[in-house]
């Protein structure tokens, strides 16, 4: 006997939905368990696919050296995190980078460019992990949501990942897969529906 | 050989003149030397085991000295400065034979329209072996003329008088030089007298700072980059950035009505743009659009295969005894190395003034004639018309033999009316240099029975280095069969080997290479000196007794014996392994000049780290040892930087990459933090030293790590392999 | 525009029209000053390094504009020949210097260091002294940087004696 293509749509969505309703137990109606669930894992995504790009991650390493391009290669010179996360002593993430993007030679700029404190390093984290330590206040230079929000949303370095400049070869970097507008969005209703992290 | 037939007489009294007052009060005392043509040289000889001669201009005669009235002498250098110390080694050899001292001599580049230019060029490590006898000749002459102008003026005989420090003294009355000189109208030129003997040198074999210091640490603005006209304007050409692009048209609309922009200037081969500031002349020239007709994609693996033993033209360059049978059982490696970038850190740059039936170029060079015939013959101006004007280099390394920009910048400043001054970009240095080319070996031994080898055979293959130069004419590499550039390295010199056979394969590349510091001394002593340390391993004995068996026993060869010992014997060579250091050992002979080193390395975080490294030089007589040293801890260093860590690439038709950093060098890190020299002297006369270092680096950091993991690298550059990570 | 900035000491008002260029060019090209070089306009090789308000910048890579009302020293300020720093003394001392194209970028580069890190160790030199240097010179400058270190601490050290 042959399955009808629509039952089995159906068994795997009635499945999904319990699945969604077995992990968010404050929510009732089975109606705004899918749509909220859909829409909140859509921000998670959102927000998570610009964290993890190589505009955000390159300054978040788990190693203290600070990547470059989109193969996120070790950054040239070697250069590291030093003792407060602005390189050397003399030579220092300052010594190239000012704050703003320069056009004539394609060294990036930005506020306060720094690598994120230690605490934030993402590099090799999953998402989840990336998420937990976000909302961790002793990974996320003591934050609350409120302030994170404002930190992910408002940030000159962070929201420099749309405005990140040219290569020294002149080339455009790339932007993250998310427009900024989006981003922006996503971060709001992910915390604003109480900063869910999705389980794998 | 050269000292024989370069006595006195062929110093030529028709060419040496002497006038007075050329801008100062004192004197010029000018002449030209007759040198011997190195192309009537044996001619593989001159091209690997002799150092070149120095060869002036001698269709006229030129300033050497000048005596100032503040009794100083200026010396007009025909080579250039370009950071191997040449004007300190030559001050010493003047002032020695001058009786002045180090202070009272003033080095400066000459300029061709008033000095005398090597006709050749200021590279090939052979400026002070060059300029020994000749120079110290005429710094003779001139203190006997001057001696002979005080006696005069004295009235007492030139036999009573003194010189000391540029004072001529006797009977209690003194001159300095320039009261000798001054007012003198008709100069006596005599023979050239006796030359000082070794034991009354002040100056020549000790380490005198160089004199080029006080500026070059006090941001003196002494190189090509720095060079001004008045009212001058900025020039840029547009150039592809693919490999073999030949220009077929431009689109210059958009970059006419840019802020800045004078003129646009379209010749047959390149486009250019002058305006009033460097920053608008580059943003004019990248809105030039050009089409190039390309070659098609090309990339990394395509070269590596066209640079394949068995590809292209072949010449034995050396054979002894018998060559290896098909049914022969031998050992046989292979080996690489990658396409080297100069990366020198003054980009190449010129201004040119281009007024009339005349012009003035300055420029860092090492070829000051062939750009001023370059010139001359674009711009159809008469050669003696053109006066280059040498800064000193900003690092030459072989990149600044070649000038076609002072012919471009000329071009431009003829156009506008008014002096150009252009320079590349570093993405233009990286994309268009004038590459060490890549190399491919293969080398096959066979030991005897006492565990010596019986037979060995290198065959490598080369792109170009002499051939295609302005340097070195075709016909030369004709009849020689060999680019004389590639193969400098390439003579086997165990030469007690019964029998032993080296090969060159010539391949033509799609894009240029040329002259890199050592020329083809650093891949092939790579790869010689990996082996021998493969067969003395696969032989059981110590790698140097292994090398001592097998040389010869020519002067040259007891010299090579003598650094072997010396470096062996400074670094305490051994073979263990201890506290995770190993040494490797290698040893070469470049332009005349045996050198041996000892590397000491470690693997820190699955990289390889050089330690230290002990270097045997022997350059002959040591005019300034100070200079020597700095010359073998520069090569130790440049040449860990070419075997450890750079390389081109080629992607897609692009040469890449474009800048430093990607452009992997060796840094301040990287270095060695003990790097010691042993001076040895084989012969009473300076040798080559400027390059023969590069020869030993690459196989003696090789060799160290074969000793630490096991594993032969075979490939520049040198990266351990995931098995051998610790 | 104008922009005025101190340079080695001396105050200056320049003319820009555009306050994007590279203070490079306007210490090299405007105010003549050509002991600061260019080698690569990407802030990768150090040739360029001079001093904004004490701190080492690479100024191929530093606007004009960011200039305004600050310290701007170069190589020709640290010291002359007759007031030379405690860089330049061990840099003549150890003769370091080849082609001498990189060598203001480094001596720069160095005085910086010394102000922050007054003794260096080798790691010390090895993080923060990372311009290019193609002739090789790493091996006396890292001996030079040390007795820089030396006699800036002698030199301190005999002031306050003074005082």
């Amino acid at each position: 006997m042959k399955l009808q293509p629509i039952y089995i749509f159906l068994a795997i969505s009635v499945v999904g939905l319990l699945f969604a309703w077995a992990n968010t137990p404050k929510i009732s109606t089975y109606e705004i368990v899918a749509k909220e669930s859909q829409n909140s894992n859509d921000d998670y995504d959102k927000m998570m696919d610009v964290l993890t790009h190589p505009r955000c991650m390159n300054c978040h390493p788990s190693d203290h050296i600070p990547k470059q391009g989109d193969d996120s290669h070790p950054h040239y010179f070697g250069m590291a995190r030093g003792e407060d996360d602005h390189g050397f002593e003399a030579t220092n993430c300052n010594t190239c980078h000012q704050s703003e993007n320069n056009l004539n030679s394609g060294v990036p700029g930005a506020p306060h460019w720094a690598l994120a404190p230690a605490s934030m390093a993402w590099e090799g984290l999953t998402r989840a992990e990336i998420a937990e330590r976000l909302l961790d206040k002793s990974t996320n230079g003591n934050r609350s949501h409120k302030e994170l929000v404002e930190h992910m949303t408002e940030d000159d370095l962070v929201l420099w990942a749309w405005e990140p400049g040219i290569h020294a070869n002149g080339e455009q970097r790339t932007l993250p897969p998310v427009s900024k507008e989006d981003f922006k969005k996503a971060v709001e209703n992910w915390f604003a529906n109480g900063a869910v992290i999705p389980s794998k | 050989m050269a000292d024989k037939e370069n006595g006195s007489k062929k110093v030529s009294r028709r060419k040496f003149l002497v006038r007075g007052g050329l801008g100062t009060i004192g004197v010029v005392a000018i002449g030209a030397y007759i040198f011997r043509n190195p192309i009537r040289r044996e001619l593989l000889g001159f091209a690997n085991s002799v150092e070149a001669p120095f060869t002036d201009n001698t269709d006229r005669p030129m300033v050497w000295f000048e005596v100032t009235a503040n009794n100083e002498i200026l010396l007009h250098s025909p080579k250039m400065e370009m950071g191997q110390g040449t004007f300190t080694g030559i001050a010493q050899m003047a002032a020695d034979e001058l009786s002045v001292s180090m202070s009272q001599i003033k080095v400066v580049h000459a300029a061709s329209s008033t000095g005398n230019v090597d006709s050749f060029a200021t590279g090939g490590s052979t400026s002070i072996s060059g300029l020994w006898k000749p120079l110290r000749e005429l710094a003779a002459m001139l203190r006997v003329m001057l001696i002979k102008e005080a006696a005069l003026k004295m009235d007492i005989g030139s036999d009573e008088l003194l010189v000391k420090d540029g004072v001529i003294s006797g009977n209690g009355k003194m001159l300095t030089y320039a009261q000798a000189a001054e007012g003198v109208e008709n100069w006596e030129v005599p023979d050239v007298p006796a030359l000082k003997d070794k034991k009354d040198y002040k100056y020549i074999g000790q380490p005198v700072p160089r004199v080029d210091l006080d500026a070059k640490v006090y941001g003196d603005p002494i190189f090509g980059m720095d060079a001004e006209m008045s009212d001058m304007l900025y020039g840029a050409v547009v150039r592809p950035t693919k490999i073999g692009s030949t220009f077929v048209s431009a689109d210059t609309s958009a970059a006419e009505n840019m802020p800045g922009v004078v003129k646009i200037i379209v010749e047959e081969d390149f486009v250019g743009v002058v305006a009033s500031s460097m920053l608008e002349a580059e943003k004019a020239k990248d809105a030039i659009v050009v089409t190039w007709d390309s070659y098609n994609s090309l990339d990394t693996s395509t070269i590596k295969k066209m640079m394949t033993v068995g590809n292209g033209n072949s010449t034995t360059i050396q054979k002894n005894g018998e060559a290896f049978r098909e049914d022969d059982d031998f050992e046989s490696l292979e080996f690489r190395s990658p396409i080297g970038a100069h990366a020198q850190i003054e980009p190449n740059g010129v201004v040119a003034s281009v007024e009339g039936d005349s012009a003035i170029i300055k420029i860092s060079t090492q070829v000051v004639s062939i750009t001023r015939k370059e010139v001359a013959k674009r711009l159809n101006l008469d050669t003696e018309k053109v006066n280059i004007v040498p800064t000193y280099l900003g690092g030459g390394f072989g990149r600044r033999l070649h000038t076609p920009h002072a012919v471009q910048a000329a071009v431009m400043s003829k156009a506008v009316g008014k002096p150009v001054k252009y320079f590349f970009s570093r993405k233009e240095e990286f994309q268009h240099d004038m590459f060490r080319p890549p190399t491919h070996h293969v080398i096959k031994g066979k030991l005897n029975s006492e565990g010596y080898l019986d037979t060995l055979e290198h065959e490598f293959v080369s792109g170009d280095v002499a051939t295609d130069s302005a340097l070195i004419p075709n016909a030369l590499t004709n009849v020689l069969g060999a680019d004389v550039g590639a193969i400098r390295g390439g003579f086997i010199q165990y030469t007690a080997i019964p029998n032993f056979k080296t090969v060159y394969w010539h391949v033509v590349l799609p894009f240029a290479t040329s002259w890199w510091r050592s020329l083809g001394l650093l891949a092939n002593t790579f790869v010689m000196e990996s082996f021998i340390d493969e067969m003395a391993i696969k032989a059981s004995k110590n790698a140097v007794d292994f090398r001592l068996q097998q040389i010869g026993e020519e002067p040259i060869d007891i010299r090579l014996k003598n650094v072997i010992k010396a470096a062996a014997k400074k670094a305490n060579y051994h073979e263990e392994v201890v506290n995770g250091r190993a040494m490797g050992f290698a040893a070469s002979i470049d332009a005349n000049t045996p050198c041996a080193q000892v590397a000491e390395v470690s693997i820190v975080a699955n990289e390889i780290k050089v330690h230290k490294v002990t270097v045997a030089l022997d350059p002959g007589l040591a005019v300034n040892p100070d200079q020597i040293r700095a010359q073998c801890e520069g090569c130790v260093i440049m040449g860990m930087s070419a075997v450890l860590y750079e390389q081109m690439f080629v992607e897609d038709g692009e040469l890449i990459p474009t800048i430093y950093g990607p452009y992997q060098m060796a840094l301040m890190k990287n270095a060695p933090k003990v790097i010691d020299v042993v001076l040895l002297q084989g012969k009473d006369t300076p040798g080559a030293v400027g390059e023969p270092p590069l020869g030993p680096i690459g196989a003696a950091i090789a060799n160290a790590v074969r000793r630490l993991t096991g594993e032969r690298l075979t490939e520049l550059p040198l990266k351990i392999s995931r098995a051998s990570k610790l | 525009m104008e922009i005025s900035l101190t340079v080695n000491g001396v105050l200056k008002t320049v003319a820009v029209t555009d306050v994007n260029t590279p203070l490079l060019w306007i210490v090299r090209d405007t105010l003549g000053l050509k002991g600061t070089k260019f080698g690569c306009g990407k802030a990768a090789c150090g040739a360029c390094t001079l001093h904004v308000d004490g701190e080492a910048v690479r100024s191929c890579s530093f606007p004009v504009k960011f200039a305004e009302g600050k310290e701007v020293t170069t190589i020709e300020g640290l010291g002359n020949r007759d007031n030379p720093h405690p860089v330049q003394q061990a840099w003549i001392a150890e003769i370091v210097p080849q082609c001498g194209y990189c060598q203001p970028g480094f001596m720069m580069a160095t005085a910086a260091l010394l102000n922050k890190v007054p003794n260096p160790t080798d790691e010390d030199i090895d993080k923060n002294i990372i311009n290019v240097c193609r002739c090789g010179t790493y091996y006396r400058m890292r001996k030079a940087i040390h007795k820089a270190a030396d006699l800036q601490l002698n030199r301190e050290s005999n002031e306050s004696k003074e005082l």
